[in-house]
């Protein structure tokens, strides 16, 4: 017998009554799910994709890698031109992050609420100009420009640029918005003007915040670097593309090796340099 | 006869570091309420975690109705905890969950992992569980999401839960700490009157000494990992209290 | 005190001290900036001056001309454009669901206080992790195409791929950082490890995740949308078509296409976010 029935006082045998489900809050977080469950059984079938084939993937994808990708070619990665394409990755990614960074600055500027010079016009020019840039992707900038300005490295600066100031002028706006208003209401109480209310005001208090945000889209920016020249836009893209159209499996592999490679470099020295900046306040 | 032994029981945070316990031994009785004090840092909590192993004793012995708590396995351990219920200092309830939810997780011992993934309880448990909320007070509550209650509101669904378990032996960790003082005696007095009524008996270690005179028959004072005072409340004396709480004047 | 005394005290640092370090500060910086100022030239001068064909480029208004091409909408392609809207918006939604499911395990191994074998199980999610992050969201897609063939499904693979690293590495953040009372409690109750993980850390952790999640959907979204240039399905091969058969304005209704979608997503991201608090 159960030690709770020696409980006295109101432990009678009266049954009480709870149940999980509750009307209606219950009702609605079922009908939610059952939504759920049934837009993702709808988009599998519109987009014939055959679950079965999702168990046997991993399979797949690791007999592929050991047989067809396996062992990388890396002699070929060290080739002078393929490590001069390198090297143009990493200026691509330098200057489009820079020019990015600085367009930001005016944009995010522009598009904080609590202290955009125009709160008519400027901001939502700004929010639109800002959420435009984010949501094109950089490959379509890159083939935009490639179009416009034909082959070279120019086109992946410029693809890169308006990457960054997606990233960068969202975040940097964002930033701006969460700073302490007394310091901004006292250059205006001194009659500063907007510019001197940034520079003033604004700008002390996010300088930290902005240089870190500014590293990580470095680091963003370098990762996007690696790809845009796969449409012409400059970087080792080019040779990812013509290697992945020549089937030539094992460059292919010392390239993606090559590439996570950098990328973990430059993430090492993102984190070093975000850290030291915010210890150095 | 005692229903926990403890003998010679030695523990230290890590392996190289000061030693916490240094040789304790104790019995708790059958119908004890059994209070643990002395000043902070003694090692009062170390002492409770011991008992159910949250933390490992480096030497010594303690046995729970005649088994060996030190020489269990994994498995064995987690069925002989499902037999201790513990309440905390600071409720440790999931705050997410609802109070039914926090006072049904008592069973987790004892029902499998699949049915703990569904949630599903049985009638009886479910009964129980009822009756207990109503049996603390919380008949109005049992809906509601564990951190919308009041600091005494949770610690009452911390002493349901506890109580799911079919305790053989009820530790109690600070209970009234992160409460105020009128609370805390009406906590520990509910927890008294439970236990009484189940028979159950209590480890309980306090700092509140005069709460602790109030509520429990046997006390053991501890003072850096010594036992400076064993013995039934009506026997403390002023002069044990200054010998236990000496350091904290100092 | 007298004024003196305080003197004496207060400044032990004599003037040209204090001079001597803010020069050597400053030629630091100094240095700093003009490495800076060289790395940008020699970019500019490498990236845009030398390699640049300008003649390809031509005028100014050449360029405006090429840029006034894209100016107007395609209505006629509107109508073609409704399916790999829906195609590119599910392709996102199921990506980032399983992206979160194989999280799982590596949100679990990669949790410092959780990983069931530290010395393997630790390391091994971290790899994972950086692996996903440092590849590319394409070259994921083309080594997901080249397994499973083209279509949607390469897709799917390809985001949930690109997903599993940021998801699982700020999940996994969530999880170290949990209070670990309602672990102890559970554990003392005679829970199991895995009731431990089911009843006191994924309530704690649940509304974290799933914001994380939603962020990450939102990004899936753009991502989703360039897929179909490798042969992954949705808006992005709509845009490579248009683009070959050089219908500017078409390309510009594509991308305003995605510029809604993306609105959308940005939309429902922002309000479901603030429900789960």
């Amino acid at each position: 017998m159960s030690q709770l029935h020696q409980m006295s006082g109101k432990s009678d045998a009266t049954k009480r009554e709870w149940s999980r489900f509750k009307y209606p809050q219950s009702l609605y977080k079922y009908g939610i799910t059952l939504g759920v469950v049934l837009f993702i059984i709808y988009s599998l079938h519109y987009l014939n994709v055959d679950l079965s084939r999702l168990f046997g993937i991993f399979g797949r994808l690791g007999d592929l890698l050991a047989n067809r990708y396996y062992p990388p070619d890396i002699e070929y990665i060290k080739d002078a031109d393929y490590i001069g394409s390198i090297i143009e990755t990493i200026q691509m990614a330098y200057l489009g992050a820079l020019f990015g960074i600085l367009i930001s600055i005016f944009l995010g500027w522009f598009a904080a609420y609590n202290v955009s010079p125009s709160r008519r016009y400027l901001y939502p020019v700004a929010r639109v100009v800002t959420m435009l840039f984010r949501s094109v992707h950089e490959m379509i900038w890159a083939i935009l420009f490639v179009t416009i300005l034909g082959f070279g490295m120019l086109p992946g600066v410029l693809a890169l640029t308006m990457f960054s100031v997606g990233f960068a002028g969202k975040l940097f706006a964002e930033e701006i918005e969460a700073i302490h208003m007394g310091e901004v209401e006292a250059i205006r109480a001194m009659g500063g003007n907007h510019l001197q209310v940034f520079v003033y005001g604004v700008v002390p208090q996010v300088r930290v915040a902005l240089t870190g945000i500014a590293i990580y889209t470095w680091d963003v920016a370098f990762r996007a670097a690696t790809v845009v020249g796969f449409v012409g836009a400059g970087g080792m893209g080019w040779y990812l593309k013509r290697n992945v159209m020549q089937i030539e499996t094992h460059r292919t592999a010392a390239i993606l090796l090559s590439i996570l490679i950098l990328v973990i470099i430059s993430e090492f020295i993102s984190a070093w340099a975000r850290n030291y900046v915010s210890k150095a306040k | 006869m005692a229903i926990l032994e403890v003998r010679d029981l030695k523990a230290s945070y890590s392996s190289s570091g000061p030693e916490i316990l240094k040789g304790i031994s104790f019995e708790v009785e059958n119908d004890d309420f059994f209070a643990i004090i002395g000043p902070s840092g003694a090692g009062k909590s170390t002492l409770i975690r011991c008992i159910n192993r949250l933390l490992e004793p480096s030497s010594g012995s303690i046995k729970l109705n005649g088994v060996d708590v030190l020489k269990l396995n994994n498995k064995e351990l987690r069925h002989l905890r499902r037999h201790i219920g513990m309440i905390f200092q600071e409720f440790n309830l999931i705050n997410r969950m609802s109070v039914m939810d926090n006072v049904l997780s008592g069973r987790l011992g004892y029902v499998g992992t699949l049915r703990s993934v569904l949630r599903i309880f049985s009638d009886k448990d479910i009964q129980n569980a009822l009756m207990l909320l109503e049996r603390v007070g919380l008949q109005d509550h049992v809906d509601k999401r564990a951190d919308e209650l009041s600091g005494g509101q949770r610690q009452r669904v911390g002493i349901a839960r506890a109580l799911m378990q079919e305790p053989t032996l009820l530790l109690l960790d600070e209970p009234t700490s992160a409460l105020d003082p009128k609370i805390s005696r009406e906590v520990m007095e509910l927890i008294k009157d439970i236990a009484t009524e189940l028979k159950v008996p209590v480890l309980c270690n306090i700092h509140d000494v005069q709460l602790a005179k109030e509520t429990c028959n046997k006390i053991i004072g501890l003072q850096d990992g010594y036992k400076m005072f064993d013995g039934p409340t009506e026997t403390l004396a002023q002069a044990n209290l200054e010998e236990i709480y000496s350091m904290e004047v100092l | 005190m007298t004024v003196e005394a305080i003197d004496s005290k207060a400044a032990p640092l004599k003037l040209e001290d204090i001079v001597r370090n803010r020069t050597r500060k400053h030629r630091w910086h100094l240095a700093f900036y003009i490495l800076a100022l060289v790395l940008i030239g020699w970019s500019i001068k490498a990236t845009i001056i030398d390699d640049t064909d300008w003649e390809r480029i031509g005028t100014f208004s050449e360029i405006l001309k090429s840029v006034s091409q894209f100016i107007g909408i395609d209505f006629g392609l509107i109508p073609d454009l409704l399916g790999p809207t829906i195609e590119t918006f599910m392709i996102a939604c199921i990506g980032t669901l399983l992206g979160l499911v194989i999280c799982i395990p590596a949100i679990w191994f990669g949790a410092l206080n959780v990983t069931p074998f530290k010395p393997v199980t630790y390391p091994l999610a971290r790899i994972a992790m950086t692996l996903s992050r440092s590849i590319h969201e394409i070259v994921w897609a083309l080594i997901f195409v080249s397994a499973v063939g083209l279509g949607a499904f390469a897709g799917i693979l390809a985001i949930a791929a690109r997903s599993l690293g940021f998801i699982a590495k700020m999940s996994a953040e969530a999880v170290e950082n949990i209070d670990r009372k309602p672990v102890e409690a559970i554990r003392a109750m005679g829970g199991n490890n895995f009731q431990v993980m089911l009843y006191a850390i994924l309530p704690q952790v649940m509304p974290v995740i799933l914001g994380i999640v939603i962020f990450e959907w939102e990004i899936n979204i753009r991502r989703s949308a360039v897929l179909g240039l490798v042969g992954a399905g949705g808006l992005g091969l709509v845009f490579f078509r248009q683009m070959h058969t050089f219908n500017y304005p078409g390309v510009t209704t594509v991308i305003l296409a995605i510029f809604c979608l993306v609105l959308v997503g940005e939309i429902t991201s922002h309000y479901s976010r603030k429900a789960l608090i």
